[in-house]
């Protein structure tokens, strides 16, 4: 007789597994999971997993063209898939400074930001960043990845705690892994939880929290989660990468917006979003940047940000800071699409800001839905478990101030009817 | 080579998390835990109620660590666990255990009571040992799908270490949306497990029904 494992006639499609099944595998050569996986894969690329990496063929602006994955064919796309909150990247300002950066510089910094990489641009920079946040200085990591992994492993050590938010980006985990300190994970925006599990613990003690959280687009109960955090005599950083200049009177984050900027000790951001550069910060007091600058190996054994790239982002902090009213048209776009998207009865989950999830709530579909969005002419990326919980698939929209109305007139006409014919949404 | 069968009605499963120190309390030397999270791995509790077996009918409760599969061929398994305490409604569904897959019990008879709720959309699993209550459950269901999912235990006694795959065939419903629950009370049956520290919804739930679990024979590894 056959084994059970060997049973003819029902062996499991690619949807019955997904990443997470080829993440661990017993036996004794590393390689043992490349042979499943390479299956696994080859069935999974045309059943969907091709809208991932898709190649795009021109500029992140509102409308690309990609290359499809499946066709191998150009496509030219609405864009609500791109990071480019503000619609910087390819502003000619940005462009002309950084295209005199590169006659100036070259191409790349050519050393460690604490040997030969640091160029005067990188200084100027950062001072300029300080003081858009209000801070007494600035560091800067090669991209906002390096910035978790270098500013949490800096300061934390083996022996000590760090209480993660359960939706922190995997950056934040991995400086939480590198520091070798204890993790405590708490429920999502769950301050009764954080008490919870902070009131066992004693010593060294670090909270850290998003100010908008990446794959629901929710914004950090920030009030409650620090009144907990400094209760218990703890540390908090947080990670605005969705959320520097866009949140608050100034544009600081949403630190700001709580009125809480000054008692959150540590404040992260990214350039690959709003500035749509690349690259990552913690603003701080001098004695604090100093000791990060020390003891941040993600920092000091990589290479500098590009000055290239570094020209390009002091432009577009230049116009973050003198163009609010780019911040006020996408906070107006972001009301446009949540009122049409609720008419159209489209489930956005707890999105409270420009990053809305359109949940499809349903692992099987999730790809046959993006596929028909994007072969309506939208780009989009759908995101599914292990990356969300299973059955809480979803379709991740950045939200622009570059988008024109019609742009999110249409982008709501195709999600709705695709959604409709689906029977997601009635 | 013969297939040993047991068939349930139903059989609800919770994931919970745990630390990891936890678990490696509980997993011999050289077998690692499979974290959800840096620093969290999954206790898995699950609650059967067999109405066909070898030894009869009989109620079920395993609590296991989840670790990782072995990959060896052409079917890769879901998931593998590494029981570590199951108690059974009966002796002969123990000693059935304890001679054909070394499976470390809990040596007396406990009660286990399962109680529809929600209109049936969720069902509740007491358990009692020596009298008085050790665990209670609840999972609730999402979408139903028939399916054969390839599982696989791993066991190790004084005698040495074993593993077996386990097909499950059935009616399954699996979700994500934290809706159960799980009572572990201060009692001896629940010693291996730093109470406290166990969140007391399931951050993953299963539920099969109107299937069966298919073992091969048992391998020394
Ligand atoms: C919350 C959060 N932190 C950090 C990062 C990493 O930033 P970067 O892409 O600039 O490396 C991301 C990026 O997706 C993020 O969402």
């Amino acid at each position: 007789m056959e084994p059970a494992h060997k049973k003819a006639g029902d062996k499991p499609g690619f949807a019955e597994y997904d990443y997470s099944n080829f993440y661990y595998g017993a036996g004794d050569d590393p390689l043992n999971l490349l042979t499943p996986f390479a299956r696994w894969y080859r069935e999974a690329v045309p059943n969907g997993y091709y809208l991932y990496q898709e190649a795009l063929e021109s500029a992140p602006t509102t409308h690309v063209r990609v290359r499809n994955g499946k066709t191998k064919e150009s496509q030219d796309l609405l864009n609500l898939a791109s990071y480019n909150y503000l619609g910087i990247s390819y502003r000619p300002e940005v462009k002309r400074a950084a295209a005199e950066a590169i006659e100036k510089y070259g191409l790349g910094a050519s050393g460690s930001p604490i040997l030969s990489g640091t160029f005067e641009i990188h200084q100027k920079f950062a001072d300029e960043l300080a003081q858009f946040k209000g801070k007494e200085a600035c560091i800067i990591f090669p991209t906002g990845y390096s910035a978790n992994v270098g500013f949490i492993s800096a300061l934390m050590r083996s022996g000590d705690t760090i209480f993660l938010d359960q939706y922190s980006h995997a950056s934040i985990v991995d400086g939480a892994i590198l520091a070798k300190s204890k993790t405590v994970f708490f429920r999502h925006n769950n301050p009764m939880d954080l008490e919870r599990k902070m009131s066992r613990v004693r010593g060294k003690k670090l909270v850290v929290v998003e100010g908008v959280y990446s794959m629901d687009g929710d914004i950090c109960a920030l009030p409650e989660v620090l009144e907990v955090t400094k209760r218990h005599g703890a540390r908090m950083l947080i990670d605005e990468a969705h959320s520097t200049f866009l949140f608050g009177p100034n544009g600081r984050g949403v630190a700001e917006h709580f009125g809480l900027d000054k008692d959150v000790d540590f404040h992260l951001g990214t350039f690959s979003k709003s500035l749509g550069g690349q690259g990552g910060f913690v603003c701080g007091t001098r004695e604090l940047i100093d000791y990060v600058v020390a003891f941040s190996r993600s920092r000091f054994f990589s290479c500098n940000l590009s000055p290239v790239v570094t020209a390009g982002l002091r432009a577009a902090l230049q116009i973050a800071r003198e163009e609010p009213e780019l911040r006020a048209k996408l906070w107006s776009n972001v009301a446009f699409l949540r009122r049409r998207f609720e008419e159209e009865g489209v489930d956005i989950g707890k999105s409270n800001s420009q990053v809305m999830p359109v949940m499809v709530n349903n692992d099987a579909k999730v790809f046959a839905v993006a596929e028909k969005i994007q072969d309506r002419g939208l780009f989009l990326n759908p995101v599914t478990y292990p990356a969300v919980p299973k059955h809480r698939s979803r379709l991740r929209i950045s939200v622009s101030a570059a988008h024109t109305e019609e742009d999110l007139e249409t982008a709501v006409g195709i999600i709705a009817d695709v959604l409709r014919e689906e029977g997601i949404c009635r | 080579m013969s297939l040993t069968r047991y068939g349930y009605h139903n059989a609800i499963n919770g994931f919970f998390e745990f630390p990891t120190e936890n678990a490696r309390r509980i997993l011999p030397r050289g077998m690692e835990p499979v974290e959800v999270h840096h620093g969290s791995s999954v206790l898995a509790v699950t609650v059967f109620f067999f109405h066909e077996s070898e030894v009869g009918e009989y109620g079920e409760v395993v609590y296991a660590v989840l670790v990782p599969p072995f990959v060896e061929d052409e079917r890769l398994p879901k998931g593998a666990f590494f029981p570590w305490q199951v108690a059974t409604t009966t002796r002969a569904a123990r000693e059935h255990a304890i001679e054909r897959w070394h499976l470390p019990h809990w040596m007396d008879d406990v009660e286990v009571d399962f109680e529809p709720g929600d209109g049936g959309r969720a069902l509740t699993a007491r358990v009692k040992a020596e009298g008085s209550p050790a665990l209670e459950m609840t999972i609730t269901d999402h979408s139903w799908q028939e399916v054969s999912h390839l599982y696989q235990s791993f066991q190790q006694d004084d005698d040495g270490k074993y593993m077996c795959n386990i097909l499950f065939e059935g009616e399954k419903s699996e979700h994500e949306e934290e809706t159960g629950r799980i009572q572990l009370y201060d009692h001896p049956f629940n010693k291996d497990i730093e109470i406290s520290e166990v969140f007391e919804q399931p951050f993953r739930e299963m539920w099969m029904r109107e299937g069966h679990q298919l073992f091969d024979p048992l391998r020394q590894l």
